[in-house]
This record gives C-alpha cells, sequence and structure tokens, in this order.
C-alpha cells in the first residue's frame, strides 16, 4: 500500500498529467518473457550453426558422440520451455542454453537465474543435463575456436555503445526525517497524571 | 544509424524495406524505428522478507533494470525513438515515480541485501533515463533543435510538473545540482511549464485545505460557528478519527511539505509562482491551525504501538521544520536575495518583504517557530545594512510582532550569540 502522496492528488486533480492509470497494466511476466524469446531468438546464433559448427570441427568419430549431445540439449530445452512449444522454441531455448553453459563446468546461481528470466520456473535436472550435455560438446573442440564461434554470433543491436550516464556519478542518499524534536515522553507522562482525587 | 551534424528532428535514415530488399526513407524520430521492447510496470520492495517475495520482486525489477541499461545504452536517435512512442517505457518510468520507495516513507529499507542492491540499480537506471531525457545536447554529433525538444518533451508527457515533483524528492537529496540543470533545461526549452505549475499551485493548497477539513478544522474564510444539521455526525477532530486516519493525514502533510521544500530548494525559480498565489500566508495560517491540533493529538491520544506514536511525532516535528523552510525559501528567493544582489527596483522587493512579514505577524505560532530557524532580526539587519533609508517604525513593529509571537507561544527565544570580544 502506498503511503498517501503529494503527487497522487495533484495527478488526480490537476489537468497537468496524461489522465491514464498506469496500475492498470498487468504485470504479465509471461508475456515479457515470450518476447525476450522473440528478441533473444532474432540476436544471431541459430541451432543450425551450432550443428554446423561441430560437424565442421570434428573427425568423422567425434561427430556421432556430438550428435548424441546436442540431441541431449535439444530434449533438456524442451523440458524447459515446456510441450506446448514448436521446434523453433525449442532450438531458439538449446542455443540460449549453449550460450549460457559453454564455458561453464556446472550450473550455479547465476545461470539458474539467467534460465528462470527467461523461461520462468524450470526443472533443475534439464538445467543439469543440458550443462552436461554442452560441457560434452565443448571437451571435443578447441576452446578459442568455441569462445570465438559465440562472439562471433552475440553482436545486438547495442554492442558498442558506451551506456549513457556511465561517468556520471549518482548518489544514492535520500531525504530522512529531519525534526526538530522527540516526543516529549516527560512531559506526556506529566500530562496522564490523574488529578481525580 | 543516423548521424550528422543536423539536429535529430531534420535528420532522416533510409532502413530496409520488405522480404524483397528494397529500401525506404524515413525521418530519424518515427515509430516504425521503435523496437517493441514490452517494458513492464515497476512494483515496489516487498515488505516481508520471504523468500518467494524476494525472488518475485528480484526477477520482476530485473527485467526492468535489463531494458533500462539496454535503453541507456542505445544511440542517440533510437534512444529517442523508444523514449517518445514507446508507450510501455512511460508506463514503466511513471510507475517507479509512483511507488517506488521515498527514505521518508515508513519500513522502507528492504531487509535482504539483493533486493537493496537491485533496488539501488533500479534507481540510478531510471535517473539516468531522466537525465538523458531531460538533455537535448547530448553531444556535439547528437542533439536536437531546443524549440522541437521542448515540443516534445510536454506533448508527450515525458515530463509534466508531478513527476518533477517526484524526480525532486526521491533523487535531489545527493543529486540536487544534476536535476537543477535537468529542471532548469525543462522549463527553458519549454516555457510551458511555468502555466503548468501556475496550474498545480492551488492544487497544493487545495490539499492543505483538504488536510485541514480531515481534521475537522476550518480553514481560512469558511464560517467558523456553522451549525451542524440536525442528525449530522459530530465535525471529527485529530482526537477522534481513527488512528490509520490520523497517521495517513500526518503521512500526507510530511510528504507534501517534503516534496514542496525539496522541489524550491532545487528549482528556485518556482518561488515567484507560488509567492503569486500568496502560498507564505496560506501556508503559515494552515500551520497556525493544524499543527497544535496534530502535535497534540499525536501526545494524548493513547497509541497501541508506541513506535508509531514517536514515527508520528516526529512527522509533524519535521513537516514543521520544512514548512518553515519552505517560506524561508519563498522570501529569500523572492525578496532577500535580489535585495542583496542590490537589483534595480530593490524599493519594490523591500516593500514585499515588509508587507509578507507584518502579514504573518498575527500567525504567532508559526513566526515564533520561523524565528527560531530564521531569526528575522537577522534578515532585517541585513536589509538595513542593503537598503539605509529602511522605514524602522515599521522593522520596529516587526520585532515586536515576534518577540510577542514568543511570548504567546509560552517558550523562551534563545539568545542571540554575539561574538566574543
Amino acid at each position: 500500500m502506498v503511503p498517501p502522496r503529494l503527487t497522487g492528488a495533484l495527478r488526480s486533480f490537476s489537468n497537468v498529467s496524461k489522465q491514464d492509470d498506469c496500475m492498470v497494466e498487468a504485470y504479465d511476466l509471461k508475456a515479457k518473457r515470450l518476447k525476450r524469446q522473440e528478441l533473444f531468438s532474432k540476436e544471431g546464433l541459430t541451432w543450425k550453426k551450432v550443428v554446423q559448427f561441430f560437424n565442421q570441427h570434428l573427425e568423422k568419430s567425434a561427430q556421432q558422440t556430438a550428435s548424441g549431445e546436442l540431441r541431449n540439449v535439444l530434449q533438456a530445452a524442451q523440458q524447459i520451455v515446456g510441450a506446448d512449444f514448436g521446434q523453433e522454441t525449442i532450438e531458439s531455448a538449446a542455443v540460449f542454453l549453449f550460450k549460457i553453459f559453454y564455458n561453464k563446468d556446472q550450473v550455479g546461481h547465476e545461470e539458474t537465474r539467467a534460465i528462470r528470466q527467461m523461461f520462468g520456473p524450470f526443472p533443475s535436472s534439464a538445467a543439469g543435463a543440458s550443462c552436461a550435455a554442452i560441457g560434452g560438446l565443448a571437451a571435443l573442440v578447441d576452446e578459442t575456436k568455441l569462445e570465438t564461434f559465440v562472439l562471433a554470433h552475440s553482436s545486438n543491436a547495442t554492442s558498442g555503445c558506451i551506456p549513457f550516464g556511465r561517468n556520471i556519478s549518482f548518489c544514492f542518499d535520500s531525504y530522512a526525517l529531519d525534526y526538530l524534536e522527540g516526543l516529549p515522553w516527560d512531559s506526556l507522562e506529566e500530562d496522564d497524571t490523574s488529578l481525580d482525587f | 544509424m543516423a548521424s550528422g551534424k543536423v539536429p535529430l528532428d531534420e535528420q532522416h535514415v533510409t532502413e530496409p524495406c520488405g522480404a524483397e530488399g528494397g529500401e525506404r526513407c524515413l525521418p530519424a524520430l518515427h515509430p516504425d524505428r521503435k523496437e517493441d521492447r514490452c517494458f513492464i510496470a515497476y512494483r515496489p520492495p516487498p515488505i516481508e522478507c520471504s523468500p518467494a517475495l524476494v525472488g518475485e520482486f528480484l526477477e520482476h525489477a530485473q527485467f526492468i533494470a535489463d531494458d533500462l541499461e539496454w535503453l541507456l545504452a542505445l544511440p542517440h536517435d533510437k534512444f529517442w525513438c523508444q523514449v517518445v512512442f514507446d508507450e510501455s517505457l512511460q508506463k514503466c518510468l511513471d510507475s517507479y515515480l509512483h511507488l517506488a520507495p521515498r527514505g521518508l516513507d515508513p519500513a522502507m529499507l528492504p531487509a535482504s541485501p539483493a533486493v537493496a542492491e537491485m533496488q539501488k540499480r533500479l534507481h540510478r537506471s531510471v535517473f539516468m533515463t531522466f537525465l538523458r531525457m531531460a538533455t537535448h545536447k547530448e553531444s556535439k554529433e547528437n542533439f536536437i533543435t531546443p524549440a522541437v525538444f521542448g515540443e516534445i518533451i510536454y506533448n508527450n508527457y515525458l515530463f509534466d510538473i508531478p513527476k518533477i515533483l517526484d524526480l525532486c524528492l526521491l533523487f535531489g537529496k545527493g543529486n540536487s545540482q544534476l536535476l537543477h540543470k535537468m529542471i532548469e533545461n525543462i522549463f527553458t526549452q519549454q516555457p510551458c511549464y511555468y502555466n503548468d505549475l501556475e496550474e498545480v499551485v492551488p492544487t497544493v493548497i487545495q490539499v492543505l485545505d483538504t488536510i485541514l477539513d480531515r481534521c475537522g478544522l476550518q480553514r481560512e474564510g469558511a464560517t467558523a460557528s456553522e451549525p451542524l444539521k440536525l442528525g449530522a455526525r459530530a465535525r471529527e477532530t485529530p482526537m477522534s478519527i481513527s488512528e490509520k486516519d490520523l497517521g495517513d493525514l500526518v503521512l500526507y502533510l510530511c510528504d507534501s511539505c517534503t516534496t514542496i521544500h525539496s522541489f524550491l530548494d532545487i528549482f528556485p525559480l518556482a518561488c515567484s509562482t507560488f509567492r503569486s498565489h500568496d502560498f507564505v500566508h496560506r501556508l503559515a495560517s494552515f500551520y497556525e491551525t493544524v499543527v497544535s491540533d496534530m502535535e497534540q493529538a499525536v501526545r494524548k491520544r493513547s497509541f497501541e504501538d508506541k513506535s508509531l506514536q514517536d514515527d508520528l511525532w516526529r512527522r509533524v516535528s519535521h513537516s514543521r521544520r520544512k514548512m518553515a523552510e519552505i517560506v524561508h525559501l519563498l522570501l529569500q528567493h523572492t525578496c532577500l536575495q535580489p535585495i542583496l544582489e542590490g537589483s534595480a527596483n530593490i524599493q519594490i522587493f523591500v516593500e514585499d518583504f515588509l508587507q509578507t512579514v507584518t502579514a504573518l505577524l498575527p500567525e504567532k505560532r508559526f513566526l515564533a517557530d520561523y524565528d527560531e530557524q530564521f531569526p528575522v532580526s537577522d534578515d532585517i539587519s541585513l536589509l538595513q545594512q542593503a537598503f539605509p533609508s529602511l522605514d524602522e517604525t515599521r522593522t520596529s513593529y516587526i520585532l515586536q510582532g515576534v518577540l510577542s509571537a514568543w511570548e504567546s507561544s509560552g517558550r523562551k527565544r534563545p539568545c542571540p550569540e554575539h561574538p566574543k570580544g
């Protein structure tokens, strides 16, 4: 519950603000996650490119192992996004998992947070399985090549831009109560003294 | 990306169009260049520290923080397309101004360090977004024609007076210089904000009247002894209203005084607009009418929670201090400062000061409290130095009135400190 505020009254009773209620807006995290997934799928790296990368950089003998691990990643991705989604969404989720785990040994707090942020609640076993499968894939190829491949496909609209305000110093202080005097408890007790003999 | 040493509002860009590799030319500032990002509205941190609520807050805030950081990293043209045409962004920023905890809010400190850290991240990003929105010239290459900038921010409600007041209260404590520059630029490039301020001040006065009404007190000019209709409920007073209502009134008073004070402190150019609505006298009269009753109610009512009683007392005391400071800011910037700066019409400012202070003499409780913080004798002595032909009869009358106010308050006036000779 927001305490009563002057600016609340000014918004309601003066004619200087846009008259719409921002509080009506739903806090729809599901829609937000879908939007995030959609934006991620446009970022550059696709599942097809991941598969191609392993096909190009592995000997025939290792390719079979890689195929198995790639299948495992897709399977884990399906468990994470849920059964209601098509192949495109599952592949996009697999790419997301690949980018998260290609240089990680285990599912840490940050990784869990990132997956949850993108897909919502998910079975932790699926995250573990995808991490293990991607670890298996990474072990098959040269570390530097893999790193270069992922970075080359990680460009997005804002890469290279310095965020506005990065060099502006900002103070986190906030106004606090600045009172003249505390409650005069002594006189309060005097006031309470009963004189009704 | 649009570029060149032409203002953004005059730039055009060529963008791919259709599946067949065609191209089209668009103004750099065009709705089609906005990204479909879907900003979400802000939720304040949970009061309770349960893992589920904390997790929910963090998840929610993470989206907003990521989106704002993305926005701040956009090139100038893309940033402005987003700001002007993305309604979800405006709602997100507005929800933050509405709901972000203020330093004065009861129990505002989030118990979880992760929540506090996230809140700080959001706080900074929101401020930087508003700062960028208030800047029409970001660099030699990236700028907007000042007059067009003024139209953009005003017509799209990127800033309005309540938002500016919220910004002052939320960020003013340690960022007053930056905020001053922002607000000054907004008002300079778009003078319509002065008209809006003119419209807002009567509503501020209405808020004070509402507090008086809720306390069952008559505002100035209302009939004092209007008989109650038969069967009508007796007028409520701070002693008789519910504890919650009293708490809300004190919070409302505290927030209102702090907001007005922070705004005038950061943007003194607004002082003359407040003065033109006789705000000094109205505030002093409000103080005179409401402070004693509120203090008495907080002191004498029996509260189950003594810490609440103590908190309310401090809030009334804080409000008293802020009201005196507001009056001081108004007098300082509209009378004293021009006198000290040797303005051309010095006599007009001297007369204004004397008349205003004389009009405050009947508000004895206010005057004594004001004089305690800002001795009237100091201002008069300053005036005497700057304007030697000051009418001594009038100044003596004022000083006598201040003394009388102290006597009525039953308190002892602190002796002025003299340097040891």
